[in-house]
């Protein structure tokens, strides 16, 4: 039985290599192109990482980054504010996301081009022009606009990214205050396609309209609050532009370094690119976690 | 044997005649570097091409490096016509420094002339990337001796000074002469003195703008130096940036904060930012290095000696109580021994007192970025384009240079400036903040000395 099959599942790779192979020509520049801009990049990342690497070289000193990054301060400040950022923006985000397109859903279809367009155009701007108003929204004089409103009902002004305390406050409100146009549109495309008979059976059953969204809508959303929460994490945790262009990098007594930014530094100003390295495959396997998390806890078996 | 050296009229005449149609036929008058003898019958240098490297040098644009550059390879080919210098740029930044690293570093090539700054000299030294500099004892004299300073490596002076940007007060007299306060006279002032006017330069007008007496960017540590406070003992092995000068130097900055007579953004105020609050009138004393004497002057409005002035750093116990920047003309080692005795000499005359006058009769005039306190010689040529460059060119001396160590940014950003903050910010005392900053500073200037 087994000598008889072996042959068999051997022709039919043939077979399928005959009839198939040619379409592997096609697949190749695309994958070759992931395997030199991307896959190599990850590897020789994670071998740095395990070298005393500088732009003259390096030699391999096993663990010994991880080591000094954990007994680093600066580094473990790094992971807390990004890990506090990602948790509260991601959050915030998704809620708002979830909101507004639940909002614009009632309206008519033209009604539906014009907000999925109003709340997608902001994300063409430059992210480094965006970071620039923020940090004068937030600026710690009077005449910053944040400061300016508040003082119309008598608060203020606070020192927002001129102090250490209130700094990560002013860049996660800063991401919380932006309207997470790409969400909108996901949520507001998915919504546009749940089933109506759904919603309808509830009507018969004298469901409210917050009901009907409470446990129809939400629940059958699950497959697009995964996708949205895993990449809206991972991009929280690639906080970069908005940190380096408000607070200078890092902040007053590096009150808003994230680990992207410690990279940057570590890397490029302070040309230890093993170390940098070190800090990438932490923050990767921060990531990796955070996502099969979410996947094994939101995974769901929704069709409709 | 005989036959061919022999030289009968004919061929005589034939030889006359061949080179008189290759000099009709040259571009020019000029003898071609390539020719093997000069009119005096000494050999002709020979034609050497040689690559500089100029951080900044975009070619067609207008910035100051492109424009003083492209001046100075034009006026040392009046010099050295058999030498050909081809600049090569590349913006400020991460991504420059790391083609400068790969190619010094790595592939042993690339300029064979080039700018470099802080502790790059180190690690391009300790790499043996350096050919050394031959200065006699006139010229290491005229050097500025903390320039110079900077430029030794193990003992060896291992690249050509530059410049060297000493940082000074700039003042706002308008603002002094609302205030009722009298500027610093000969613009020297303590540090109590100084304290008092930006005290009294604080206020609000009766429109509601608030005024500030003192603004600095956030890349500074300077206050720390004035009651004689530094960061390595003279050897360079010890961290000393929490000794009790340096302790009371920081509380003399934290008393800044604490008499509010800062802009309260002042933790975050780039360098930028805090040059437009200053042209904006909203700061009266501006902590800025020379090359705020450019920005001033471009603006029509501002008119030196009327109103606006330069004053030292405030005095306390300190001998150098302002502290400046160093940038170097290196020379890479190499075995091509024509290009690197040619890229000597082009960084000598980079460097050395007869560029600026070259520069200055060329049309229209261009000034050199060779800083007035870069060496002694070169001072009254640079203060000829500006008052305030003649003035600045005598306050030189009092400007500490911070020694070259490989991992001083690491130290400064990762460690330094946070505590610095701390302190500023009333979190800490400056003892406290200091002392806990010392432990890895050493360690990373342990690293550096390895």
């Amino acid at each position: 039985m087994i000598a008889t099959a072996a042959p068999r599942r051997r022709r039919s790779l043939a077979a399928v290599l005959r009839r198939y192979g040619w379409s592997y020509l096609f697949v190749f520049p695309t994958f070759s192109l992931f395997v030199v801009f991307t896959l190599l990049p990850v590897v020789q990342g994670l071998v740095l990482s395990l070298q005393n690497a500088r732009v003259t070289g390096g030699e391999f000193i096993g663990l010994a980054n991880f080591e000094a990054l954990a007994a680093d301060p600066v580094f473990i400040q790094a992971v807390g504010n990004t890990v506090l950022y990602a948790t509260v923006v991601v959050a915030a985000q998704i809620t708002l996301a979830l909101v507004v397109a639940s909002l614009i859903q009632p309206l008519g279809p033209r009604a539906h081009v014009f907000y999925r367009a109003l709340f997608y155009l902001p994300l063409v701007n430059s992210a480094i022009l965006v970071a620039m108003v923020w940090r004068w929204i937030f600026n710690a004089n009077p005449y910053g606009l944040a400061n300016t409103a508040l003082s119309t009902v008598g608060l203020g002004p606070y020192l927002w990214i001129g102090s250490s305390d209130q700094a990560l406050i002013a860049v996660i409100l800063s991401a919380v205050l932006t309207i997470p146009g790409g969400g909108v549109v996901l949520y507001s495309a998915a919504m546009g396609s749940l089933p109506r008979e759904l919603y309808e059976a509830a009507d018969l059953d004298g469901a409210s309209p917050f009901s009907k969204w409470r446990h129809i809508t939400v629940p059958l959303l699950r497959p697009t609050t995964l996708y949205l929460l895993v990449i809206y994490t991972i991009l929280a945790f690639q906080l970069f532009e908005r940190v380096y262009i408000m607070t200078n990098g890092g902040g007053p007594n590096n009150a808003t370094i994230t680990i992207v930014q410690l990279i940057y530094s570590t890397a490029f100003q302070f040309g230890r690119y093993g170390l940098a390295s070190a800090m990438a495959v932490v923050l990767f396997g921060m990531a990796l976690v955070v996502a099969v998390v979410q996947f094994r806890s939101l995974r769901s078996d929704v069709e409709y | 044997m005989t036959r061919d050296v022999l030289i009968n009229r004919r061929r005589f005449l034939q030889s006359l005649a061949a080179v008189g149609v290759a000099v009709a036929c040259g571009p020019t008058a000029t003898a071609s570097p390539s020719a093997s003898t000069t009119a005096s019958g000494s050999p002709a240098p020979k034609a050497v091409s040689i690559e500089w490297w100029r951080r900044n040098y975009a070619t067609g644009t207008q910035s100051a490096e492109t424009i003083t550059s492209d001046a100075a390879v034009k006026a040392y080919k009046d010099r050295a016509p058999n030498v050909s210098i081809a600049i090569q740029g590349g913006p400020f930044g991460a991504e420059t420094d790391q083609k400068f690293d790969i190619a010094i570093l790595q592939q042993h090539a690339g300029p064979d002339v080039f700018h470099t700054t802080g502790g790059d000299v180190l690690k391009y030294a300790a790499a043996g990337q350096l050919s050394q500099p031959t200065l006699t004892d006139a010229e290491r004299n005229d050097f500025n001796p903390s320039a110079l300073k900077a430029t030794t490596y193990k003992g060896t002076v291992v690249a050509y000074p530059l410049w060297i940007v000493p940082w000074f007060e700039y003042i706002n007299l308008d603002l002094f002469k609302e205030a009722g306060v009298t500027p610093p006279a000969y613009g020297n002032w303590t540090y109590d003195e100084f304290l008092a006017a930006a005290k009294k330069l604080t206020f609000k007008r009766a429109d509601g703008k608030q005024i500030y007496g003192f603004a600095h960017a956030n890349d500074e540590f300077a206050f720390m130096l004035i009651d004689g406070g530094r960061p390595y003992d003279s050897a360079i092995k010890t961290w000393t940036f929490n000794s009790a000068d340096a302790v009371t130097g920081l509380e003399k900055w934290v008393a800044l904060a604490q008499q509010k007579v800062m802009p309260p953004d002042f933790l975050t105020l780039n360098p930028n930012d805090s040059q437009a609050r200053f042209i904006a009138g909203e700061v009266a004393i501006l902590q800025r290095p020379s090359a705020m004497i450019n920005v001033l002057n471009a603006d029509a409005k501002w008119k030196f000696g009327t109103n606006w002035d330069i004053a030292n750093f405030p005095k306390a116990k300190g001998d150098q109580t302002a502290w400046g920047g160093v940038g170097f003309i290196a020379v890479r080692e190499q075995q091509d021994a024509d290009k690197k005795a040619a890229a000597h000499a082009f960084a000598k005359y980079l460097t050395g007192p007869d560029i600026g006058p070259d520069l200055k009769k060329q049309t229209p005039p261009v000034e050199y970025w060779l800083a007035p306190a870069g060496r002694k010689s070169a001072a009254g040529i640079y203060g000829e384009y500006h008052p305030a460059k003649a003035k600045v060119a005598t306050m030189g001396a009092f400007t500490y240079v911070l020694p070259n160590v490989s991992t001083w940014s690491e130290i400064d950003q990762k460690y330094l400036r946070p505590a610095r903050d701390a302190a500023l910010e009333g979190k800490k005392t400056p003892k406290q903040a200091l002392d806990e900053v010392a432990t890895q500073a050493q360690k990373l200037l342990d690293e550096a000395n390895k």
